[in-house]
């Protein structure tokens, strides 16, 4: 298998150091679509566009603002936010072990499996049969791309699986979708009961697939042997010439230094 | 497999085949590389600081086959320094960060004897340090055609109110930089920039210029190649070594040198070997060094 590592570095706790990487652990595989022109094909590009001035905003005139109440903002520069994100780290330092079953799966964000980077083997091998062993999970900070995230490393058919959780002032309260506490029937709550024994099964997951991407595949299949697939014009690489503004300063320049020659 | 080791920064690194000839028509051992390394490293070090490296690989020598290696070795030492570097299908790779002597000598151990780093440091991949025209002759141009390609373009720049410095490629073109070390300009700009400007210089020298990348159009012109300009593409480092016959070096010269060398017109002139390297270097210092403070902005855009 070919990890694509995202991250390496030591997963860490008390006296304990394992050089580890951090792999993908799935691949969603969403099927996506280009945006053409209807006329010409031409793939289609995204612009900033100021309604004010009715022009489209060249990239070093966009800036970030942090909108406070409608339509005024706080303004915040590159140099802020880097000053407020976290430093690169090049550790998972687990901070307390705690059960996985406490944690409520609501909190689980992205799965990413740690493999053993070079010479950490042998301590990678220890730590995963411990934790299976005592069915603990241990929670960690990490940071990743300038984010911070609460990870909870687990033990997983012999290997640890890193998921990153939210943060508890991320999710949201339920009390507004749930609904008022009556009175439970007790014929209607057997009777619920058993529906639920026998339609139950062990949890195999490989019995479902994703229908909708199969039947876009096999349509597109069949499409593409029927239908000359369009085309997309060549991109003109020469000629637009560039800024106006540009191009004049450039041509004075030219003319001044010819004169000179 | 021979090896040595040598005790650096309280680190031990292992040399390996250290008498290996990798420039056989010269008879360069890798010795003499980490040597050569080794004592351009105080000029060469702050040019490649917390640039992803793309390694250039040539375990069997300049005439055997070589292979560029983007991500850094696995095998790797655990105190080199790397970088999580995002990659255009969104996937991140892991790359070497050259920023000390033991890093740069484990390197050449690995026969990199090319070090090929992009315009932007690791902090700021969309933001280039320096706007560059890599000028390429074509088979039937020499670099003397660069060098007059060149010094016209100097002038040009500094019509519009920007100083360049130029270095030779260690083969047989020049690398014309313009430094900019503002964090307001993207690779955007400088693309835009500098493929106007050779569009310019094109139309007014057609018979030395081309900024066509058609082998046909490049046959007795100089190529302007602006699209080097770009967040994904690597440029040879100055002071990096070349793996041509001989261990030429990538090398930066005086503006005022190269119109000397150009009106005496001997090509063989424009090329720095290893030794002429150091010694210049021990004499001059890091002529190049403003490429990498300077501050310009880009007119115009």
């Amino acid at each position: 298998m070919a990890h694509q590592g995202i991250w390496s570095g030591t997963i860490s706790f008390s006296l304990v150091a394992i050089p580890v990487q951090v792999v993908k652990a799935i691949e969603p595989g969403h099927i996506s679509f280009h945006l053409l022109h209807s006329k010409d094909y031409s793939r289609l590009s995204r612009r900033m566009f100021c309604p004010e001035e009715k022009t489209i905003v060249p990239p070093d005139e966009i800036i970030r603002g942090y909108e406070i109440v409608p339509d005024k903002f706080i303004l915040m520069t590159d140099e802020e936010l880097e000053s407020v994100s976290p430093e690169r780290s090049r550790t998972i330092e687990i901070v307390e072990f705690i059960d996985m079953k406490e944690v409520d799966p609501i909190y689980y964000d992205h799965p990413y499996y740690l493999i053993p980077s070079k010479g950490g083997e042998k301590a990678y091998q220890l730590l995963v049969e411990v934790m299976r062993r005592t069915n603990k999970a241990g929670l960690a900070k990490f940071v990743l791309a300038e984010r911070e995230y609460l990870v909870a490393v687990t033990s997983r058919e012999g290997a640890l699986v890193l998921t990153t959780l939210h943060y508890s002032d991320g999710i949201l309260p339920d009390e507004d979708n749930s609904l008022k506490k009556g009175k439970i029937e007790a014929e209607e709550e057997s009777r619920m009961k058993k529906s639920i024994e026998q339609m139950t099964e062990d949890f195999n997951p490989g019995k479902y697939a994703d229908w909708r991407k199969k039947r876009l595949m096999d349509f597109l299949a069949a499409k593409a042997k029927e239908k000359t697939p369009v085309e997309a014009p060549a991109v003109e690489e020469e000629g637009e010439g560039g800024p106006a503004d540009l191009v004049a300063a450039l041509e004075e320049s030219m003319r001044k230094l010819k004169e000179n020659r | 497999m021979n090896r040595t080791f040598v005790e650096m920064a309280g680190r031990r690194l292992p040399l390996s085949n250290l008498e290996k000839v990798l420039y056989p028509s010269y008879g360069f051992t890798k010795a003499q590389i980490l040597e050569y390394y080794s004592g351009i490293a105080p000029f060469l070090l702050p040019h490649l600081k917390d640039r992803a490296l793309t390694l250039k690989r040539y375990p069997e020598g300049v005439e055997k086959d070589f292979f560029f290696e983007k991500r850094c070795p696995e095998h790797r030492p655990v105190w080199i320094k790397t970088a999580e570097i995002p990659q255009d299908d969104g996937k991140w790779m892991t790359a070497c960060l050259v920023n000390d002597l033991e890093t740069l000598i484990w390197v050449e151990n690995l026969a990199s004897l090319e070090l090929h780093v992009p315009l932007a440091r690791i902090a700021s991949p969309q933001t280039p340090d320096s706007m560059v025209f890599d000028l390429d002759p074509g088979d039937d141009a020499s670099i003397l055609d660069c060098a007059r390609v060149a010094l016209i373009l100097r002038d040009l720049l500094s019509q519009m109110g920007l100083a360049s410095y130029v270095k030779t490629s260690g083969q047989k073109g020049l690398h014309v930089f313009v430094p900019l070390n503002r964090r307001e300009t993207t690779f955007d700009d400088t693309k835009t920039f500098s493929k106007v400007v050779a569009e310019i210089m094109k139309k007014h020298y057609p018979d030395l210029v081309t900024a066509k990348m058609a082998k046909q159009e490049r046959k007795a012109r100089v190529f302007i190649n602006w699209s080097q300009n770009d967040a994904s593409k690597t440029m040879v480092c100055v002071y990096s070594l070349r793996a041509n016959k001989k261990p030429f070096v990538s090398f930066p010269l005086e503006w005022g040198e190269l119109e000397n060398l150009a009106r005496l017109g001997d090509p063989g002139r424009l090329q720095i070997i290893h030794s002429e390297a150091l010694s210049r270097t021990e004499n001059k210092g890091d002529i190049f060094q403003e490429v990498l403070v300077k501050e310009q902005k880009l007119p115009h855009l």
